[in-house]
């Protein structure tokens, strides 16, 4: 298709003299159906005969089609192209540029598809690679890299010297090189051009090279010569030997196997007086006996032979399967063969490092959902159950703020806080209300907390639905951190790490150098002898808790910035959150830390090593921390000495 | 039924229908089977309210057989056996004559040995995975062959797309359209190696390291495409990933078939602007029916609530349901069956609906783009494709037909010629 | 020894007598009798209701009893329910199959059969092949004999586990709770090989008994479970009766002083939670041919947590209290969700119960929790203290 544009523009731009009779209209109108309703494999005759007319409006009608700015009127038929939008449209006509008026309802909208917007963008590539225009120069570029061609060559190298932008002059030069090395005439460039390709890790670089390299399995009695061989293919290690009988056999190289269907259609086939040749047909109930009966049929000619298994492995020990390249010339597969693997070696560790950083983006979001519990579960001792509903609550926070508050940075930043409050607020209410009465009863606290969590939960409903809330997340928190092509993650993920490294130093410096945290930890320890050296330990327990639960407001925040805001997110997170604090070792907010980067790496690499199935990993990982509990029962960091008693 | 066609007789000699409706004794009654609570209230209390606008609208409009109609709303409450439960109630207590209901398949299957047994009559109004046809169940929702197969034809003649990633939610569903596509593209040239497969589960948010996956999938320089059943609010963190990892809809297309405006109203769609659904079903679409059927919900429900897919199902359900009602004169299940085959009725899309002898609809399939206001701009719609229960894909059930107005089995087998059975599999 | 048993406990006696008094008169009521009083599908709610109070009062042993607070007795629940559903898809399927095989020109071969039911159980989740655990699925009595042995099993193996480390109190409520959700999980896999999200379904129609009507079928299912709440509570009432009960309720109140007093905590508490894990796998084998349908939703952690609600609201430490409260919470339950209780109008908001009764239900466990630690069961204290 390509070919024929550049033929179309060749013609063109050597013969802009001459004058064309026909109008854009007119050409628009013999393609009228194609027009209004595009598809990508038939636009392209709509496409050639636009360039060939060589008409200068054929341009800005391209654009404004792939903009999705054509109707066509009703009435007669006609192309316009849209100014304004409303009950009545303002149009211009596509050859004069005139302007005229027509309602909404008689007209119809051309929408050209994804494919078909690409295709026009392919033509465009040609006029807008020396666009004044940068954007225009960007999407030329970035429509050549998504379908590369021969012809694209020659007009990207003419435009790279020319090109004022620096960056974008890289972009094209890394494009060129690319296209040469799939394209040049000679194999001398293109080994060049692969040989300033290795060491560029990117998914577009790979795919240059991969598609050099692209194979196809093939089978013959003999290798022959000619064949530009990528490797030999062994029975056993590539396919099974039934694989490689089928793959005999699509080669005609082998009669076809006689499958037990085969053989049960040519018994039925065959039945006569309730039996089939002699064999009675209420005999033919178990395989040996059909297959008896089948052999009858052969050696009577009624039927084609059965493959033995013998057979079968005889045929395929006597062919040889191999992999040739596509690509004839050697040299060229060669060169991309040792570039290729140079790149792949670098690929192999950024993988690594990706996952890594999935795993501690991961090990964060657990972390700070299990935080507050650290403190309220891990320091107290209480099991809060509606610790996921304060997560909750937290969220929700943002998201009423930013029905308030239109500008989303400033509404983070009014939610965190007043998220931390309002869940602190609720923690306290809790505490006073609930809690502080079943201090002496854990396992009851548990069943108290869990009414207080579902009636949370359905409140939640009540007031905000069942559907997912949004809770967007600033424009400069979009995007990704990207260090190459395989190695990116995303600022939200960052954001939530930071997030969580300063509320472990925050709870660290309130726990371990603050008036409030001393407190704390006597109160923990021994609630009597702290109150007999002044401290009220009611108080104490109090500011804990709601401590505890403001941060979870706060992680909410966080967490519905990243995935989403429903009433049920909380009980998404309690199960894994109590299972963070009791892996890494109650009463210990390192202990926290390491049960979440124990839990989060875990996952992904179960992940990884299972990558269809992510229930699967989740499945295994809970049962990896059921057996480590057993082994470890008070988790990574086990407190000693008398604060370990219960 | 004599004195109902006498009643519908003396409401056509007075003319004033309206006035029979109250001489009637006995309503019609409806049951509505949807959950108004736990975790598909979301989806169905929607279902609940269109039927609600049916049977007001069908009241105003005469009631049937001159008789009121009257709906019986139950909540089977998102778990799954209390749909048996509920079911059998709807049937032997308050005696409905039709069931509305159900969203999920398991719920489905849970209801359909009760409505096998007591010989009911329900309409199920959503995209399922197929493989499957009951003698009292009406499926006007989509077959696989009506949704998923077109949209990856869309995928592979409009968009070029050469390498694909089936996503889905890890249940019946995507698990069972996924079995489907794969036989089906590797039918049409796509190796098995350029097809990844991933599941999780339900409600999951951590989607960074499966974006990786796939976009990596890229690198053979193949067009990758993105086949998506992943179900419910799991949808927001796959967007948002994309989103944050700079994959546009250019780049990496993604077709969702359970993403419909219902899913995206009140979210931020600026991150999914150019992603694909298909269904048969846009609120976009310009016909005047769809006009009237949506400014009437939008009257009732209020300005910012939005029309779906599923809620056309029903629309099209009930109509056919009282049309065929009408035509057999009497609310008994098995008339009404033989009269429902053939029954056609106008798509808010336009063209035609017709009731399969296999239970399923003939409708059109559309393909639409999301746009920033959580709408769908119509690129592609195709001529009313029959809904097959059986695939053609799997091996299983290639040979395997339904048709209850000939053969009168749901699991025919064609080649050995033989009714493989009457009831269903649930 | 029976005799003095009954006589210490005559609450045993006084339960078994309302048992026996209620299940005649919903027997009588029934549809199968022709009355038709009681509908079916209430005749399966009490049937299952009464299969609920079986492992409430499993629950009650091990935790009101032996102070373990269980968060996975829903999972041996479940499996119970899996273990029979095997078989009760496999035995139906089986006979839908060889019914349309048998019109063939020759007879099938045994592959044929079960690919064929294979096919026609996991054609649903994509696959035909039959996994390994549905082995036994052909044979009643050896689904049957799992039933019993797979949750006993696993409770065996996780208990020895769990008890030998010395993993105690919350610490362990939060472990089974990671066993339930792994379990789960694992379910909700589509090749899981017990069909992932769909579960197993069907279950009402008992092969082999098609001719019987569901108002039969359901009748003589309750009428089990009946048996079988009678039978489990006079055995845990047994068990609990002697010097067993008086060590296991020890160990509940001070364990270190009954390990220091010589006795082998670790196998008491194994004993009573395999025990309890065995009786739950039962009820769950009764609860779901009543129910019809299985799936892993029904294992999910929240569904045991709701268990240890209903022992605490109807009263630890005594069996009738256990059954008293999930009798009590599920029948309530289902009224305020089924539509049944009026809503309330305070004129600028309507307070429909379907929205509101998970708020009611979690506030009111919380004032169970905080005022009657004793539940439901409690009261029947004050009146006996008053007749005294």
């Amino acid at each position: 298709m390509f070919r024929l544009f550049s033929l179309a523009l060749a013609l063109w731009l050597s013969a802009p003299a001459v004058a064309f009779s026909q109008t854009l209209q007119d050409i628009l109108q013999t393609h009228q159906e194609e027009v209004l309703k595009p598809g990508r494999r038939s636009v392209g005759v709509v496409l050639a005969d636009l360039m060939a007319s060589g008409l200068p409006q054929a341009l800005p009608f391209l654009e404004a089609w792939r903009d999705r700015e054509i109707v066509q009127r009703d009435s007669d038929g006609l192309f316009f192209r849209v100014l304004a939008e409303g009950d009545i449209v303002t149009l211009a006509d596509l050859d004069t540029g005139t302007e005229l008026q027509a309602p909404d309802n008689e007209l119809t909208e051309s929408r050209p598809n994804g494919g078909v917007r690409r295709a026009i963008g392919e033509v465009l590539v040609q006029f807008q690679l020396s666009d004044p225009d940068i954007g225009k120069r960007q999407a030329a570029v970035d429509a050549i890299a998504r379908s590369m061609d021969a012809s694209q060559l020659a007009p990207l190298e003419a435009s790279i010297d020319g090109e004022p932008d620096p960056v974008l002059k890289l972009a094209k030069s890394r494009l060129a090189n690319m296209l040469a090395a799939l394209f040049s005439d000679t194999a001398d460039a293109r080994i060049i051009a692969i040989a300033a390709l290795s060491g560029d890790l990117s998914v577009d670089t790979r795919a240059v090279l991969n598609r050099l390299l692209s194979t196809t399995d093939a089978v013959a009695e003999t290798l022959s010569a000619d064949v530009n061989l990528a490797r030999i293919l062994k029975v056993g290690v590539d396919f099974t030997p039934a694989e490689g009988y089928g793959r005999l056999v699509t080669a005609e190289l082998a009669p076809p196997l006689v499958s037990n269907d085969d053989i049960r259609a040519a018994l039925v086939a065959n039945v006569a007086d309730a039996q089939v040749v002699d064999v009675p047909v209420h005999a033919l109930g178990t395989d040996a006996a059909r297959w008896l009966a089948y052999d009858m049929l052969v050696a009577g000619g009624l039927a084609s032979p059965r493959v033995k298994p013998q057979e079968q492995i005889d045929a395929v020990a006597a062919h040889v399967f191999y992999a040739a390249y596509t690509e004839p010339e050697k040299r060229v597969t060669d060169a991309a063969r040792s570039a290729l693997n140079a790149i792949e070696t670098k690929v192999a560790i950024s993988q690594a490092a990706d996952l890594g950083l999935d795993a501690l983006s991961l090990a964060s979001i657990y972390f700070l959902a299990a935080i507050g519990l650290a403190i309220t579960f891990g320091v107290m001792g209480v099991i809060n159950m509606a610790h996921g509903e304060f997560i909750m609550m937290g969220a929700y926070t943002g998201f009423v703020v930013q029905q308030f508050v239109p500008d989303y940075t400033l509404s983070i930043l009014i939610a965190l806080p007043l998220a931390f409050v309002i869940t602190f607020g609720a923690g306290v209410a809790m505490e006073r209300l609930v809690i502080r009465y079943l201090y002496h009863r854990p396992l009851e606290t548990l069943l108290a907390t869990f009414g207080v969590s579902i009636a949370l939960q359905q409140l939640a409903k009540n007031i905000f639905g069942t559907q997912a809330r949004p809770l967007t997340s600033p424009g400069w928190l979009d995007g990704a951190w990207v260090l190459n092509d395989v190695i990116a993650i995303s600022y939200i993920r960052i954001a939530i790490f930071v997030l969580a490294l300063i509320f472990l130093a925050l709870i660290l410096f309130v726990l371990k150098r603050t008036r409030l945290g001393l407190e704390v930890r006597a109160v923990t320890q021994n609630p009597g002898m702290a109150a007999s050296m002044g401290i009220n330990p009611d108080r104490i327990n109090m500011l804990t808790f709601g401590f505890g639960s403001g941060i979870a407001g706060i992680a909410g925040v966080a967490i519905g910035l990243y995935a989403k805001v429903t009433s049920e997110m909380g009980a998404d997170y309690i199960v894994q959150s109590f299972m963070t604090v009791v892996v890494g070792g109650v009463g210990n907010v390192w202990g926290t830390l390491a049960g979440a980067s124990l839990i989060g790496f875990l996952q992904k690499g179960i992940e990884w090593l299972n990558p269809s199935n992510t229930l699967a990993a989740q499945t295994y990982m809970i049962l990896f921390i059921i057996l480590f509990i057993q082994f470890r029962p008070k988790g990574i960091v086990a407190l000693k000495g008398r604060a370990a008693a219960d | 039924m004599t004195l109902k066609t006498s009643a519908l007789a003396l409401a056509a000699l007075l003319g004033t229908s309206a006035a029979a409706a109250a001489e009637c004794a006995d309503p019609i009654k409806i049951g509505v089977l949807h959950s108004l609570s736990g975790t598909m209230a979301i989806s169905e209390t929607t279902l609940k309210d269109t039927m609600e606008l049916l049977i007001e609208n069908q009241n105003a409009a005469g009631g049937l057989l001159g008789c009121e109609i009257e709906a019986v709303v139950v909540d089977p409450a998102s778990d799954w056996p209390l749909f048996a439960e509920k079911a059998r109630e709807l049937l032997t207590v308050s005696e409905v004559d039709v069931i509305f209901g159900s969203w999920t398949s398991v719920s489905r299957k849970s209801a359909l040995p009760v409505l096998e047994e007591l010989n009911g009559l329900m309409f199920y109004p959503v995209q399922y995975e197929g493989e499957e046809s009951s003698k009292n169940v009406f499926y006007t929702g989509a077959a696989p062959n009506q949704q998923a197969i077109p949209a990856t034809d869309y995928f592979l003649e409009e968009l070029g797309v050469e390498k694909f990633a089936l996503l889905g939610t890890d249940y019946v569903y995507p698990r069972t359209t996924n079995n489907i596509l794969e036989a089906y593209l590797q039918d049409n040239g796509i190796p098995a190696e350029d097809i990844f497969v991933n599941y999780t589960p339900f409600g999951h948010s951590d989607w960074a390291t499966i974006v990786a996956d796939v976009v990596a999938l890229g690198a053979d320089g193949k067009q990758v495409g993105v086949i998506s059943t992943i179900n419910g609010d799991a949808n927001i963190g796959f967007y948002k990933e994309l989103a944050a990892a700079g994959i546009s809809a250019d780049d990496i297309p993604v077709v969702a078939f359970s993403v419909g405006e219902e899913e995206l109203s009140g979210l931020d769609t600026s991150d999914l602007v150019g992603h694909l659904a298909a269904w048969n079903y846009f609120q976009s679409a310009e016909s005047p029916v769809n006009e009237e059927w949506v400014s009437a919900w939008k009257a009732k429900m209020g300005e910012d609530r939005v029309t779906n897919d599923p809620m056309e199902a029903h629309y099209i359900g009930f109509n056919m349901w009282v049309n065929a009602v009408n035509d057999a004169g009497t609310t008994d299940v098995d008339a009404v069956r033989e009269a429902m085959y053939g029954q056609e009725f106008p798509n808010l899309t336009g063209g035609t609906a017709v009731m399969l002898p296999n239970h399923h609809l003939a409708k059109p399939v559309l393909i639409g783009e999301i746009t920033a206001d959580g709408q769908f701009d119509i690129v592609s719609q195709t001529k009313e494709v029959p809904g097959d229960a059986w695939t053609d894909y799997l091996p299983e059930s290639a040979a395997l037909t339904s048709d209850w107005q000939k053969l009168g089995c749901g699991m025919y087998n064609t080649e050995t010629e033989t009714c493989v059975q009457l009831t269903s599999n649930y | 020894m029976q005799r003095s048993f009954l006589a210490q406990n005559p609450s045993v006696l006084w339960f078994i007598a309302c048992l026996a008094i209620f299940t005649a008169v919903v027997t009588v009521l029934s549809e199968a009798m022709g009355v038709g009083l009681i509908s079916t599908s209430f005749v399966k709610t009490l049937g299952k209701t009464l299969c609920l109070c079986l492992i409430a009062i499993a629950m009650d042993v091990v935790w009101g009893y032996c102070g373990i607070l269980s968060l996975g007795h829903f999972a041996f629940f479940g499996i119970g329910g899996y273990a029979i559903g095997m078989w009760l898809m496999y035995a139906r399927t089986e006979k839908i199959v060889l019914e349309s095989l048998s019109g063939q020109p020759i007879p099938p071969t045994t592959a044929e059969i079960s690919d064929a039911i294979g096919n026609q159980i996991f054609g649903v989740v994509g696959s035909s092949e039959f996994p390994v655990i549905w082995a036994f699925a052909d044979s009643l009595f050896l689904q049957l004999l799992m039933v019993v042995l797979v949750p006993g099993l696993l409770a065996l193996v996780f208990g020895w586990l769990a008890f030998r480390s010395r993993v105690t109190g919350v610490y362990l409520s939060i472990l089974t709770q990671a066993m339930t959700l792994a379990l789960a999980l694992y379910l909700f896999q589509n090749n899981s090989g017990l069909r992932g999200n769909n579960g197993l379904s069907g279950l009402q129609n008992i092969p082999g008994f098609a001719h019987l009507s569901q108002a039969t079928v359901s009748l003589a299912f309750f009428t089990a479970s009946a048996f079988a709440l009678g039978a489990g509570h006079v055995f845990f009432a047994w068990v609990l009766s002697g010097k067993m009960g008086s060590v296991v309720e020890g160990i509940r109140d001070n364990e270190a002083r009954v390990r220091f007093l010589g006795y082998h905590v670790e196998s008491y508490k194994l004993f009573i939670f395999t025990t309890t894990a065995v009786v739950s796998g039962i009820a769950g084998a009764l609860y779901y041919p009543q129910a019809g349908i299985i799936n892993p939703g029904e294992i999910a952690p929240i569904a045991s947590i709701y268990l240890a609600v209903w022992v605490a609201i109807g009263g630890r430490g005594r069996l009738y209290g256990a059954v008293i409260g999930a009798a009590a919470v599920s029948l309530v339950s289902s009224w305020f969700t089924g539509g049944g209780a009026p809503d309330i109008n305070f004129g600028f908001y309507v307070i429909q119960w379907t929205d509101w009764w998970l708020v009611l239900l979690g506030f009111s466990f919380v004032a169970v929790t905080l005022f009657f630690p004793k539940g439901i069961g409690g009261l029947f204290d004050l009146l006996v203290r008053k007749q005294s």
